[in-house]
């Protein structure tokens, strides 16, 4: 496979890899439903952020974000039966009860560990160590810088955590089961090794003092966009969203069985992160993976970092020790 | 899973049959069916009129990923043919089995949630004393925000005597309530696993057995330029 230059980098040459936006898929259909997937991720962003602006106190509440936000995701499901992305990656029993099973870890477990060492956790060590107190200031940007801030610091953290994993090993150790999942559908965002899902969490947004509103919008813009990183729908989204917004395509990318491509597009809301720090392929991909596409069971997916990083602490300890090379032997000039 | 247990073991295994259209001797109907075996982590075997295989973590798109081991037989009977079926699913047992581990921990949750109140009891009082020497500070909206009409952030010092109430009662760490809504969630998946499961697992196989195709060389076309075709493993 010859793959394509972008930068000084060859995509596609592992596996096909779909590169700029000139020759991805479109919607097919008619005008109303060309319509309706044109617009539907915009309008639910705005929808959402007007939602929280405006909603009253005793509305502006973070269960009622959670409920809108499972309501959302069953509702996405549906979607990926109306207008799905490709038929390979359309969802089965056996892969929708698998995702569950991750998704329930990282509401139970996950929220368990995370309370006793979580970012929370941390941040209030630091600041009870040292004596800071907030950036109070925050508090009187207007809501909407607020919730830009907000959600643009996570991602900033996301994408440099993210980006760590792809380029250290033993973050990659905890990160790589992920990589197997062959097809994208709503709840694959789930799907890995829960020390990944727990080390993606982390976030250094309780540094700083924000209204609750402003936290509730900065959630919204996650939730309505970071959501369509792992789904099996067809959208036409809109040039100016996929310049700003991670989307699909670019998650597609990111999951190829193109090693190349996978070195990519690392943020999870904001791919203005990766243009800004030059790692940003445009494009999408079908072929999902690691090794040919193998899938990985809930088992290994737990044991992966463990008996990884066991194999390979045996296999350093087998390797011979380094013992410096006898200088060639050198005949003596002649006298 | 070769366990001989009468009724429970109906959890996880299916049995039934495939009336087939027209009457196929076992080559050829196993030779229709091959093309499910060829995949990755398959192995099978014939043996007169019975075909053994198993499956060692199919891909997800695989027809056959949750019956990942069983026997066919090709039953000829008054000029007809009938493909008996005996399969099993590690995937619906352990299906089943998941409400049990989401119990425990919502169980592990209430356990912690005693230890901690009874950690908090003994140091409760100076805590409160503290909280009461500060006041909160009402934080204010920016003017533009005042200007488009966003409501103003509720004064946390005037807290009402509901919310206090509540959040006399909310003194718990942790709230089980969705662990046990994912084990009722699991249970579910399950009743739905184990009636659509065997139904598409016979559909397959009448699909195969009279085409001789899987549907399985489809993958890779786009759905939007291609409209799917009537899918056996659609859940």
């Amino acid at each position: 496979m010859a793959g394509v230059r972008v930068g000084n980098r060859i995509i596609g040459a592992d596996a096909p890899v779909t590169v700029g936006w000139d020759n991805i898929g479109r919607v097919e259909g008619g005008p109303i439903k060309q319509f309706i997937f044109t617009h539907f991720q915009p309008a639910v962003l705005f929808g959402l952020i007007a939602f929280w602006y405006y909603a009253p106190n005793e509305w502006a509440l973070a269960s009622i974000g959670i409920i809108i936000g499972l309501g959302f995701k069953v509702f996405l499901l549906g979607l990926e039966w109306v207008n799905p992305r490709y038929r390979s990656w359309q969802l089965t029993w056996k892969e929708f009860a698998t995702d569950v099973f991750y998704v329930g870890m990282g509401y139970t477990l996950l929220r368990m560990v995370d309370t006793y060492i979580g970012d929370g956790v941390m941040i209030g060590a630091v600041q009870g160590a040292f004596d800071w107190d907030k950036f109070a200031w925050f508090t009187g940007l207007p809501l909407l810088v607020q919730a830009l801030l907000i959600s643009m610091i996570f991602d900033f953290g996301q994408y440099w955590m993210h980006r760590g994993m792809h380029n250290w090993y033993p973050l990659w150790l905890a990160h790589a089961p992920h990589h197997y999942i062959t097809q994208l559908n709503i709840n694959k965002g789930n799907v890995g090794n829960p020390i990944e899902l727990f080390l993606i969490g982390l976030g250094i947004g309780g540094f700083f003092d924000f209204l609750p509103r402003a936290f509730l919008i900065a959630g919204a813009i996650g939730m309505a966009v970071g959501t369509y990183q792992h789904i099996n729908v067809r959208f036409n989204t809109p040039r100016w969203w996929r310049f700003i917004f991670n989307t699909t395509e670019h998650h597609s990318v990111h999951h190829s069985q193109d090693y190349e491509a996978t070195r990519s597009n690392y943020s999870g809301t904001w791919i203005i992160w990766d243009r800004i720090f030059g790692t940003c392929i445009d494009g999408e991909a079908e072929l999902l993976g690691m090794e040919g596409g193998r899938r990985m069971d809930i088992r290994e997916t737990m044991l992966f970092p463990f008996t990884e990083a066991y194999k390979d602490f045996r296999a350093w300890l087998s390797k011979p020790a380094r013992t410096p090379e006898p200088a060639p032997h050198q005949p003596e000039p002649a006298e | 899973m070769h366990i001989n247990l009468p009724y429970i073991d109906r959890i996880w295994r299916a049995r039934g049959e495939v009336v087939l259209d027209e009457p196929l001797t076992p080559e050829e109907a196993f030779d229709r069916l091959d093309p499910l075996f060829q995949t990755a982590g398959s192995a099978y075997a014939v043996e007169g009129d019975t075909l053994g295989y198993s499956k060692h973590n199919p891909a997800a798109q695989d027809k056959l990923a949750t019956f990942t081991r069983g026997t066919l037989r090709l039953v000829r009977q008054d000029g007809r043919s009938r493909l008996v079926f005996d399969v099993s699913s590690t995937a619906l047992l352990l299906c089943f089995l998941a409400p049990l581990l989401f119990l425990g921990f919502a169980q592990t949750m209430v356990a912690l949630n005693a230890w901690h109140n009874a950690d908090a009891e003994a140091v409760e009082a100076p805590e409160k004393d503290k909280e009461a020497e500060k006041p909160k500070v009402k934080r204010e909206l920016h003017p533009l925000d005042k200007l488009l009409g966003a409501p103003e952030p509720d004064d946390p010092n005037k807290k009402k005597d509901k919310e206090k109430d509540k959040d006399k009662e909310k003194k718990e760490k942790f709230d089980p309530t969705r662990a046990y809504v994912l084990a009722g969630l699991f249970f579910l998946i399950y009743l739905v696993g184990r009636v659509l499961e065997p139904y598409l697992f016979k559909r397959t196989l009448r699909a195969v057995l009279a085409t001789g195709q899987t549907e399985l060389e489809g993958a890779g076309e786009h759905a939007a330029s291609a409209p799917p075709a009537p899918q056996p493993e659609a859940s």
